[in-house]
Parts: C-alpha cells; sequence; structure tokens
C-alpha cells in the first residue's frame, strides 16, 4: 500500500486517542472501583444494580421501621409489665382479704385498690414519640380517663380510645402491629388489653368491684367474684407480655433477616458493577505500555524526520 | 532531419517539459498537507515525430496534461461514510447531553445501606423517589409524628423539582436541537449554492490545463461537508459537473440550484427538512441533520415520554390513595400532588406550610391511624397498570436506561464507524495523497532530465558556432 504524507500523522493520532480514551475508561474504572458508572456503560447491568438499589434502600427503610417498632414494644412491655405488678398485687388483696374482719383493715385495702387503679389508668395513658399507646388509633387525647366520687374512691375509668392499632411494614409485604389497644369488645381484632370480651377482661372495673366489695366488707363477692375476675385479667395481661415478647422476637428476626438480605444485595451489587482492580490494573499497564511505545516510536520518526530529502545532496 | 535548428527547438521543448514537472512537483510539495488535495501529475507525450526519408524522426516530448490522481468510487464511498459518523456523532451529543442531565451515577459508596441517599447519585430522581416512598414508610410507623410528616413534605418537593428539572433540561435539549437542525439547514444550502457556483467555474475552464484541479478539490471538499449534514446522492454527468440529490430530490444540476432545503414544523415544534421550492418533505438518513432528528424524536422522546408518564401514574395514583384519607384537623379530599406530567408536577402547598394537613389516617379523628401512609408506602412495589405492570422504580430504571441503551448503541456503532472511515480515507491517501519521498524522486528525475536537456542545449549551441565559424 502506498503510503502518503499525512497517511503517518492521521493513523498515529487516531491510534493515541483510541489508547487514551482506553486509558482513561481504565483509570476512572481503578478510581472508582466500579465498572460501570454511567447509563450507557452497560444499560442492562445498569438496570439491574439501580432495581437492587431501590432494594436495598427499602431494605434499610424496614430496618428503620423495625428500629422505629422495636422503641414502641418496648415501652409497650414497661407500661404492660407495670400492669402485671398492679394486676399480682390486687389479686394478692383479693386473697388476702379474704379473711379479715376488721373494717380498718378492709378500708386500707380499698384505699391500695383505689391507688392501683389510678396507676394503672397512668400506665395506660404513657406515650411513646408523642403518641399515647394504648388507645388504639386513637393517640391524641388519653385513652382511659378515671372518675371518683367525692371520698375519692374510682367510681369508673373511660375507654377514650378505639380497638384499631395501626401496622407497619417490617419486610416487603409483611406487616406488624405492635401496639396494643387498651379495649376490645367488639369481639374481633386485636385483643384488648384492660378490656376483652374474648377472654372476658374488664381490668379497671374488677379492681373499681373489688374496692367497692373491700369498702362495704363482702368478703363473699371478693373471694366468690372479684377474685376469679381478677384471675382472668391477670391472664389476659400475661398473655399480652407473652405477645409483646413475641412480637419483639418477630422483629429481630426480621431486623437479622433484613440485614442479611442488605449484605446479599450489596454483594450482588458489588458482583454486577465494581471492577476487577487486579484485572483493570492489569489492563491499564497494559495500555499504558503501548501508549509509551506508539510515542516513542513516533517521537523517533517525528524528530528524525526521515524522508528522501535528507540524503539528497 | 530536424536540422540544429529543429534539436535546439527539442532541447527547449524539454526543459519547458522538465519545469512542469518540477512545477507540479513543488505543488504537490507545497499541498502535502492540504487534506482535500489530490495529488496531481504532468501527462508528458512524445511530440508529433517528422517524417523522413528514413522514418519518423522524434521532435522530443511535450505536456499534454496535469491530471488529478483521484478515485472516484473512494471519493463517495468516503462521503456515503461521512453522513453515517456525523449522523451518530450529532446522535451521541444529544444523548450524552441527556444522560449528562439525567445525573444518574453509579457511586463507588453505592453499597453502603441508606434509606435515602443510595439509589443512583445523590440528588438524582431514582434516589428521590425512593427517598419518598422510604418517607411514607416512616411516616407510617409514626403516622402523627410532625417531624416525619415534615420529612415527607421535604422529600416530595425534592422530588418534583427533580421532575421539573429533567423536564426543563429535555425541553431546553429539544430547543437545541431544532436550533441545530435549523443550522445545518442554512449552511446546506450555502454549500449547496457553493457547489453550484464550483460545478460552474470547473466547466468553464480547459480540462487539460490543470486549472480545474484545484476547483476540483474544493468541490469535492464541500460535498464532504455537505455529507456530512445530509445524506447524498452524487453523480459527474459529461461536462463534468456533479449534481447532487437528496431524499431522490434533485437540488444541484450543474451550475443551477434546482432546490434547496427548508426546515419546517411536524407539529409540536419538531422540525423536520422538506424541499423549498417543491415542499417535497424528506427522509433524511445520514448526515447530522437526520442524526439530531433521530436523537429528538427517538431515544430522547422516549425519555421524555417516559418521565412524563411516569409522573402522571405518580400523581393520579397517589392522590387516589391519599384524597379520602384524613389529616391531624379531621379534613379529607384534598391532593397530595399538583400538575398532570414532569413539567409541571407539584406538591399541594398547603402542607408545605402546614404539615398537619397531611391525610396519613384513613379514619376520621383516628390520628394513630396508618392506613393512608402505609398504603403510600407500599405503592412502590406495587406494580401499576399506567406503567406496563412496573413499579414507579422499575418504570423509572427502565426509561433512563433505556436511554443509555440507545447512547451504547451509538458509542459502539460509531466506534466500528470511526475505524471504517480511517481507512477509508487512508485507502484514499495512498490513491491522492502526497508522498514526499515519491516527490523528491520525481523531483530529482525532472532536474536530472532538465540539467540533461541544458547540455543538450549547450551541445546544439556549441555545434551552430561551429557551422558559423566553419568559414573564418
Amino acid at each position: 500500500m502506498r503510503i502518503s504524507f499525512d497517511s503517518f500523522q492521521n493513523s498515529l493520532t487516531g491510534q493515541l486517542a483510541a489508547m487514551s480514551t482506553q486509558m482513561n475508561s481504565l483509570q476512572n474504572q481503578a478510581a472508582t472501583g466500579k465498572r460501570i458508572s454511567q447509563l450507557s456503560d452497560d444499560p442492562t447491568t445498569m438496570q439491574q444494580v439501580l432495581d437492587l438499589q431501590v432494594q436495598n434502600s427499602q431494605i434499610a427503610q424496614y430496618q428503620q421501621n423495625i428500629a422505629s417498632l422495636q422503641t414502641q414494644a418496648t415501652s409497650s412491655y414497661n407500661a404492660i409489665s407495670g400492669l402485671q405488678t398492679i394486676s399480682a398485687r390486687a389479686g394478692d388483696i383479693a386473697t388476702q382479704a379474704d379473711g379479715v374482719t376488721s373494717p380498718q383493715q378492709m378500708s386500707a385495702y380499698a384505699t391500695e385498690v383505689t391507688q392501683l387503679i389510678q396507676q394503672g389508668v397512668q400506665l395506660m395513658n404513657s406515650t411513646s414519640q408523642g403518641a399515647y399507646l394504648f388507645g388504639g388509633t386513637q393517640i391524641n387525647q388519653p385513652p382511659f380517663i378515671a372518675t371518683t366520687d367525692a371520698s375519692g374512691n374510682v367510681t369508673g375509668v373511660t375507654y377514650q380510645g378505639n380497638a384499631s392499632v395501626p401496622s407497619a411494614e417490617i419486610a416487603r409485604g409483611a406487616t406488624v402491629a405492635v401496639q396494643v389497644p387498651g379495649a376490645n369488645t367488639s369481639g374481633s381484632g386485636p385483643d384488648g388489653l384492660i378490656t376483652d370480651s374474648r377472654s372476658g377482661a374488664d381490668f379497671f372495673n374488677h379492681l373499681i368491684a373489688l374496692q367497692n366489695d373491700l369498702l362495704a366488707g363482702n368478703t363473699t363477692a371478693i373471694s366468690s367474684v372479684d377474685a376469679p375476675a381478677l384471675a382472668k385479667d391477670e391472664d389476659n395481661i400475661t398473655s399480652q407480655i407473652a405477645q409483646n415478647g413475641l412480637v419483639q422476637s418477630h422483629l429481630s428476626a426480621a431486623d437479622t433477616l433484613a440485614a442479611t438480605q442488605s449484605q446479599s444485595v450489596d454483594q450482588t451489587i458489588s458482583q454486577d458493577s465494581d471492577a476487577d482492580l487486579a484485572q483493570t490494573i492489569t489492563q491499564l499497564s497494559a495500555t499504558q505500555a503501548a501508549y509509551q511505545a506508539a510515542l516513542e516510536s513516533a517521537g523517533k520518526m517525528l524528530s528524525q524526520n526521515e524522508t528522501l530529502l535528507n540524503y539528497l545532496s | 532531419m530536424l536540422g540544429l535548428f529543429g534539436a535546439l527547438s527539442l532541447g527547449a521543448r524539454s526543459l519547458q517539459t522538465q519545469q512542469q514537472g518540477v512545477e507540479v512537483t513543488g505543488q504537490n510539495l507545497a499541498n502535502a498537507n492540504n487534506p482535500a488535495y489530490a495529488r496531481q501529475r504532468v501527462e508528458i507525450q512524445s511530440s508529433i515525430p517528422l517524417p523522413t526519408s528514413i522514418g519518423p524522426e522524434g521532435t522530443g516530448a511535450q505536456v499534454v496534461a496535469i491530471t488529478q490522481v483521484r478515485d472516484t468510487l473512494l471519493d463517495q464511498q468516503v462521503q456515503g461514510e461521512a453522513s453515517i459518523t456525523a449522523s451518530l456523532q450529532s446522535q451521541q451529543t444529544a444523548l450524552q447531553t441527556a444522560q449528562t442531565n439525567l445525573g444518574e451515577q453509579l457511586q463507588s459508596s453505592s453499597s453502603s445501606a441508606n434509606a435515602t441517599s443510595d439509589v443512583g447519585s445523590t440528588g438524582a430522581l431514582a434516589s428521590d423517589l425512593s427517598g419518598l416512598f422510604n418517607a411514607f414508610q416512616d411516616l407510617s410507623t409514626s403516622p402523627s409524628s410532625m417531624p416525619s410528616r415534615q420529612a415527607v413534605i421535604a422529600q416530595a418537593q425534592q422530588l418534583t423539582t427533580q421532575f421539573n428539572q429533567l423536564d426543563q433540561g429535555l425541553t431546553s435539549l429539544n430547543t437545541q436541537l431544532n436550533q441545530s437542525v435549523q443550522t445545518d439547514v442554512t449552511s446546506a444550502n450555502q454549500l449547496l449554492s457553493d457547489i453550484a457556483g464550483l460545478n460552474h467555474q470547473i466547466a468553464g475552464t480547459d480540462p487539460t490545463s490543470g486549472a480545474a484541479n484545484d476547483l476540483i478539490d474544493l468541490r469535492q471538499q464541500k460535498i464532504e461537508t455537505l455529507s456530512g449534514l445530509v445524506n447524498l446522492q452524487s453523480a459527474t454527468d459529461s461536462q463534468g459537473n456533479t449534481n447532487l440529490s437528496v431524499g431522490g430530490q434533485l437540488l444541484v444540476a450543474g451550475s443551477t440550484v434546482q432546490d434547496t432545503l427548508q426546515t419546517y414544523d411536524s407539529g409540536g415544534g419538531q422540525l423536520l427538512v422538506r424541499t423549498a421550492s417543491a415542499g417535497t418533505p424528506l427522509t433524511l438518513t445520514g448526515g447530522s441533520i437526520a442524526g439530531t432528528i433521530d436523537a429528538r424524536d427517538g431515544a430522547l422522546k422516549s425519555l421524555q415520554d417516559g418521565l412524563n408518564t411516569l409522573a402522571g401514574q405518580l400523581i393520579s395514583q397517589v392522590n387516589t390513595v391519599y384524597s379520602p384519607g384524613y389529616d391531624l384537623n379531621g379534613h379529607t379530599g384534598a391532593n397530595f400532588f399538583t400538575g398532570t406530567n414532569a413539567s409541571n408536577i407539584g406538591v399541594n402547598p398547603t402542607l408545605a406550610n402546614d404539615p398537619s394537613a397531611l391525610q396519613a389516617s384513613g379514619v376520621a379523628g383516628a390520628t394513630g391511624d396508618n392506613s393512608v401512609a402505609l398504603a403510600l408506602a407500599q405503592m412502590a412495589n406495587t406494580a401499576q397498570a399506567g406503567l406496563g405492570n412496573q413499579t414507579f422504580a422499575e418504570s423509572y430504571n427502565g426509561t433512563i436506561t433505556g436511554l443509555g441503551a440507545s447512547l451504547n448503541s451509538v458509542n459502539t456503532q460509531l466506534t466500528t464507524q470511526q475505524s471504517i472511515q480511517t481507512m477509508l480515507q487512508n485507502e484514499r491517501s495512498s490513491v491522492s495523497g502526497v508522498s514526499i519521498d515519491e516527490e523528491m524522486t520525481n523531483l530529482v528525475t525532472y532536474q536530472q532530465a532538465y540539467q540533461a536537456s541544458a547540455h543538450f542545449v549547450s551541445v546544439i549551441d556549441q555545434m551552430l558556432n561551429t557551422v558559423v565559424t566553419m568559414g573564418q
């Protein structure tokens, strides 16, 4: 093939430009650790990576949801545990009052029960992150209101909440409710903590009955009606504590699973998009060597400017 | 027999011939770096011999023409490839600009789990879209929380701003591409006029004198520049005119511009090209004009349509779920998003001033109910019929990687195309390009022939002197 004067320059500039482009690409890969960074680098893999990143972002959010729900579950547990203590003490009083004949002793028990009711109401009006825990989805007002007579005895406790509880997602398509409504008399839905028609629990009313029977010295009613009723309440509360434990365990398992999934997705993203540094640097070295060789040979040819002219006298 | 005076004339012709050879060599050397130049050479023929009794006797040599060394087939191939290359280059430029506008780039820290900023690159639409649904998730765990409500509103505002800016960027790019089409058409018309003018000048020149060679070079250069704008069909007639057609429409016939190109609005402000006089719409298959139109009406339109569909679906689907919800004050019926597409999507302005107006609850008065917030959060993974049964994120990722695929295809084609063009240019250069070595050889050859001819004249001169002084 006949080589004209500009063939050499055209070929050289084209080859140097191609090698510069390749070196630039390899340098970017080595510097960022990413085999692909632009949409056009590898569109199919890029779409997979973008979808995986969305998945990873959702998993991270599920972990945040889980953390938030764990806080709420812990707050609920603390309140229910307190309620269990109250329930146990009320049961003790009902048992001990059975053999008491002194009106003063009965009155002292009644006063203690009154205080237990008020403590219970206070516990049931606990808040977490500014929201009442046991009002169902009525979270902007105290769920329980106690009314007292002139003597300070509790005459009634009204539930202002509802029987609904919110659920939140902890994994794709998996929701969990950590809250417990204070009362549920509908016969369906979540169990009520204080009042529940299915288990027969009606803790505050049973405490009020105990308080009133203590004041009246009606030991028969205490032993035959109040004590069994309070036992049902204690069973219900214990069941709720167990339920809370299950929920917390569920959340913990979901958190572990989310962390594992996130790690797995990270690995997949890494496999899809990360550069093989050893291979990249080897390729970069090879390209640099070729580039240097091209420059050196071109430099020699250009500097010596070898033509027939050099040899004509 | 020539006689001494005839021999002297022969020597003079020889000197003239070799001198012309040196001159053409000088012209070639002077244009060694002119890419449009095709090397020239002198055509030397023996002069007409004199008949003598012993047979015809030569009268030396003379230059009969200065010709260009051109391969018309290669020229036409270079023209055709120039059209394809220019088309791909203009597509590449347009698509790269759009890709830059999108701002979606994998970051080296992408593997770290973060609910708001690890999708695509921070601040890009993919991240904001994911961030909005994550904010709804967060709200579902604390539906009455003001910080969670503010986060939802801020994230939604960021997302809508991204949609607006992206749409604005693509609309602006569309305008620039239309301007580019207009500019290219103006340049093409100027070139058509120039080529017709050159046809006229070339036709009026003696083809054997070599005077037209430089004009032919210039015409070929302009034809190749024009090929970069539109794909041409060229044909050379018996008078040496190069006639040009585009899309089957004859535009240059000899020295006359039969018709020119003109842009017209095909609807929606999208400029296409037709012939100015006949008004015939042209389907261009090469050149930068075709590349610009292809990119504008192909990948970029798909991208913008995809974004508008996504924004439209997001607005309607979110509002459908959101509107029946209740805010912290028991109000209902408001929309979350305003607008209809990517250009005008916005967040209900009431929310910006009053986060309590966010309708996260599904039950009137139940501020702890999160059913609406949860339903909105779960929309992140819900296949939308209006998006081809894809989720919002899948639809967006599919849309933008569609652009990436188009650009990737153009990049690959362009790399191959540039190799083809370089090979063709080298091939043409091997035929028409100037070789210094070759020219120097020619120069020495002509120089030596010139010296020999001069010596011949000198000998004849001495012989004449001898004859003149013979009788003294």
